[in-house]
């Protein structure tokens, strides 16, 4: 019936993948690369008993919190604990490179500002090993430092210690009218409010994180609270982020596609009014009527959900991705689009800065994990392997090149990838490899090429435009260096830090994989016929296919 | 069903769309399978705009004979002149007629509705098909302008390997695509390509996954050995070699058909698949041949089914018209949100609550396929 020469045709039940079986319930505990093997370390969840489980409304978010001790340092460079900001994520301290005045801000050398940048800044206190857990949950003091993951499930907010093997939070906050989408921290925040929460009815609280684990009621305490009842915007928050460097403001961008900037030292009370939206398919933005209320700002960014905004490290850009669609990167001072660009097709659901600025990551609905390039402003490199949705991105600030030697000339990166897929996707990027045969027209000569290449590659782009969507055959190919199934639900969120890999499940699943040893990496470089290495048959060496 | 009507229209208020009528159908015991695709046709314009045009057409030689499509043409013409904007309609005339026509959809019985929209395609193609060869006949020293014949003087065989000049009617210009299998031998390396049509595709699924990444799997190579060996012309022989489908031609209508009702050996009976297979709102084909490889579309219908197993359950759809998502429950119509739709991908755990699932899905391209 399904084969009459006019009718449907099936595909042949043959053609599955050769992916692993989804239903194995096996879930191996450490993955290889080829510096080595990660291992599971943690898990942290919640008693899921305990919620009013609303399925699909809520997708948990994870935001990396580290709490210095009362006497907070002030120069910039011993504020660095060096964690790298991503989507899904937002770090503590996302300020390594931007707001250092000394030499070493913004100058690289082999890695992506990695370990070695890292190597004279203050490390976490309670390293993995010598972690002393918290096991009794006398909520009661914490003064001394510490690191926190915050996430969002349902209609609660927990909070974990980094550093604890215990699985359980040590405090949920929950919410009685709306459930918290998104939620920021800012170790430097200089009156104690640190911690940003978004909720779906589009309000916002400011609180300190230190207070919230001194009390051991499950509601939020002492917060300010914005766009009450959502009388600003009622659309759900997205995406929320403090500004690097900017004194206590902060900006959430909403499900309508607008973003606001609020000044932490302005009235929340006082509700701000804007105009009406001239043209709803055109950028824009307003000043608040009145000057001491808060939002200051309206930005219209897009029509459609903003999904995701992200900071560069030094404050000055602001990175988008929407439904429709678009990466738009905007200066934040002046209030201009710099550039931006249209994914392969879908929705782009994350986004994410390399630590030097010069690279953002989205991914989104078309399974690509792209890379954009500040200096070319296109797209350089689409990354290939995810069967679904990619969820999460992030660069790998820590790690550097076994390669490098400092010279520049082979500068590599690392990044992570996660997806609805359940998968953890590795990936390194050669720029030499990527940036400068695209650069040159066939022959190796500097000149650019007419005709011959598409206008994609071969156009420099002005400033301020939104580039189409690319086409397939013009975008150089990435594959990954590992893929792993990492959690047994679709991923939300992947954080790298010092010592680790932090991946988190829509559900609120967080699993915390520590990197290879010093000495397993040794012994690997030193190796050549390393089991561990020769394992990895997919693509290693990495290698970019060019465009032809 | 006048409240709810009301109430939709309240929530569109002066968004409704000029000239545009929604109706929810009557269910007549079990006839959801039916209703759910018979919104998303209706909401398929140019199927809609072909059918209207058909039956204004026709009108005078309708009453000579009743058939399938008739019944369909005045079904869509009794919404689209309704007065009200909102309401019920009975799809009596139609439901009847099917039933008289297939003993498969005259039980009470929990339908699939897959098999009803092939049913009901190729039930309008042969009526046409028909009709065209009637007048072919009729005119056979004239030269007939209808039926055209498939562009680029590309010959698709018939089953019964007769090679006749195919009749392209106007369902095959909406939903019709070519698929191209491509066969290579990996002894002489020599590539055989088989040309096949199709009005929709039925894709594997697996947990986790996109529809990317289905048609993607639709697409993988694939080795034929030991028994499954292949007869190379060249060689003489059956030999090992690799398989692949391509599409050569993307349809102007792309259905994709989710197989989420698999026949379990050792259960000796068909499971539903509650597989999590995401579907984007906007797709591009991974496995076009050149010049397509970059086409886009754009999501417009989707049937749901509702439900743990196969044989029982409920269907329903959800439609886009004008920018505007709505709900289609055999009588009742709601406006949605758009990202409403995500709720329907399936459950990422095997045991869920969640028993609405995406089943079939309708693109529409934004460019030129032709
Ligand atoms: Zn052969």
């Amino acid at each position: 019936m399904m084969n009459n020469s006019n009718g449907m045709i099936s595909a042949p039940s043959s053609s599955s993948s050769p992916a692993a079986n989804p239903q194995s319930p096996g879930i191996k505990t450490y993955f290889k690369t080829p510096e080595g093997k990660y291992k599971l370390h943690y898990e942290k969840t919640h008693s899921s008993g305990l919620l009013h489980y609303a399925h699909g409304k809520t997708v948990t978010q994870v935001t990396l919190a580290q709490l210095k001790e009362r006497a907070a340092p002030t120069t910039p460079t011993a504020t660095s604990s060096g964690y790298s900001a991503s989507s899904g994520f937002r770090s503590a301290t996302a300020r390594l490179l931007g707001t250092g005045n000394g030499s070493r801000a913004l100058s690289f050398g082999g890695g992506n500002g990695g370990s070695k940048s890292m190597s004279t800044s203050s490390r976490i206190s309670g390293s993995f090993t010598a972690s002393n857990s918290s096991t009794s949950m006398t909520n009661t003091n914490f003064d001394g430092k510490g690191t926190y993951l915050v996430f969002n499930v349902s209609d609660a907010i927990f909070i974990c210690d980094l550093n604890s093997q215990d699985k359980d939070p040590v405090k949920s906050i929950h919410f009685s009218n709306s459930n918290p989408m998104c939620h920021a921290f800012d170790p430097d925040a200089k009156d104690g409010h640190d911690l940003l929460i978004g909720l779906n009815s589009g309000d916002v609280y400011t609180v300190s994180l230190r207070q919230q684990l001194q009390d051991v009621s499950k509601k939020l305490v002492g917060p300010l609270h914005y766009n009450k009842d959502g009388s600003v915007n009622n659309n759900r928050c997205t995406s929320i982020s403090w500004v690097p460097g900017g004194d206590g403001a902060f900006v959430v961008a909403h499900a309508d596609g607008n973003l606001y900037v609020y000044e932490k030292n302005k009235d929340g009370a006082t509700d701000s009014t804007f105009p009406a939206i001239r043209d709803p398919t055109q950028f824009s933005v307003d000043k608040a009527k009145y000057s001491k209320s808060n939002p200051v700002a309206r930005w219209h960014i897009c029509q459609g959900s903003i999904n995701s905004i992200a900071f560069s490290n030094d404050g000055a850009h602001l990175a988008t991705v929407g439904r429709d669609g678009y990466l738009r990167i905007f200066d934040f001072a002046t209030q201009k689009l710099v550039c931006g660009g249209k994914s392969y097709y879908g929705a782009l659901l994350c986004c994410s800065w390399s630590m030097d600025g010069k690279y953002i990551l989205t991914g989104g609905e078309d399974d690509l994990v792209q890379v954009w390039s500040m200096e070319d402003r296109k797209v350089v490199a689409w990354g290939e392997g995810h069967n679904s949705w990619v969820s999460g991105v992030a660069f790998d600030s820590y790690w550097s090149s076994p390669n490098s030697d400092g010279s520049g000339e082979h500068v590599m990166y690392r990044f992570g990838s996660v997806g609805q897929d359940t998968q953890l996707l590795l990936w390194d990027l050669e720029m030499d490899e990527i940036v400068v045969p695209l650069r040159r027209a066939p022959g190796g000569s500097p000149t650019y090429s007419t005709g011959s290449q598409s206008a994609h590659w071969d156009n420099v782009i002005p400033m301020g435009t939104l580039q189409p969507a690319p086409c397939k055959r013009d975008v150089p190919k990435l594959s990954p260096i590992i893929a792993h199934r990492v959690h047994t639900e679709p991923l939300s969120g992947l954080m790298f830090t010092q010592e680790s890999v932090v991946t988190a499940c829509r559900e609120g699943h967080l699993k915390i994989w520590t990197r290879p040893s010093e000495s397993e990496i040794q012994s690997n470089s030193c190796s050549e016929a390393n089991p561990t290495s020769s394992l990895l048959s997919t693509s290693f060496p990495p290698k970019i296919t060019k465009p032809h | 069903m006048g409240a709810a009507g009301s109430k939709l229209e309240k929530a569109l208020g002066d968004q409704f769309p000029e000239g545009e009528r929604y109706f929810g159908f009557e269910n007549f015991g079990n006839t959801c399978y039916c209703n759910s695709v018979l919104q998303a046709l209706y909401f398929c314009v140019p199927f809609r705009e072909q059918l209207l045009e058909y039956y204004t057409s026709n009108k005078s030689v309708a009453d000579a004979e009743e058939n399938l499509m008739t019944c369909l043409a005045d079904l869509f013409s009794q919404i689209s002149s309704q007065k009200k904007k909102t309401g019920v309609i009975a799809p009596k005339r139609f439901v009847q007629r099917l039933k008289k026509q297939n003993e498969l959809f005259r039980s009470y019985m929990h339908q699939d509705a897959h098999e009803f929209l092939n049913y009901l395609l190729n039930e309008v193609v042969d009526i046409l098909e028909k009709e065209a060869k009637a007048t072919k006949t009729e005119h056979e020293t004239s030269s007939s302008s209808s039926p055209e014949k498939i562009p680029n003087g590309l010959k698709v065989p018939q089953a019964n390997g007769v090679h006749k000049e195919p009749i392209v009617t106007w369902v095959h210009n909406i939903f019709q695509g070519i698929l191209t299998n491509e066969t290579r031998c990996l002894r002489c390396e020599t590539v055989t390509a088989r040309d096949e049509t199709f009005l929709d595709l039925s894709l594997d699924i697996e947990q986790n996954s996109s529809i990317t990444s289905c048609l993607k799997n639709f697409s993988s190579t694939e080795t034929l050995h030991a028994e499954d060996k292949f007869f190379c012309d060249k060689c003489c022989s059956l030999q090992e070699a690799q398989k692949r489908m391509k599409i050569k031609k993307p349809p102007h209508i792309l259905v994709i058909h989710l197989k989420r009702f698999k026949y379990i050996e050792q259960l000796g009976r068909y499971k539903k698949l509650s597989y999590r297979v995401v579907f984007p709102l906007e797709l591009k084909l991974s496995n076009t041949v050149e010049p397509y490889a970059d086409i886009e579309y754009s999501l417009f219908a989707v049937v749901v089914h509702v439900g743990s197993g196969p044989n029982h359950g409920h269907y329903v759809s959800l439609v886009k018209s004008h920018n505007h998502w709505l709900f289609f429950d055999d009588e009742n119509v709601e406006m949605i949100e758009e990202s409403a739709v995500q709720t329907f991908f399936g459950s990422s755990q095997e045991y869920s609550s969640n028993t609405d699932h995406g089943y079939i899905l309708f693109y529409e391209s934004l460019g030129p396929t032709k």
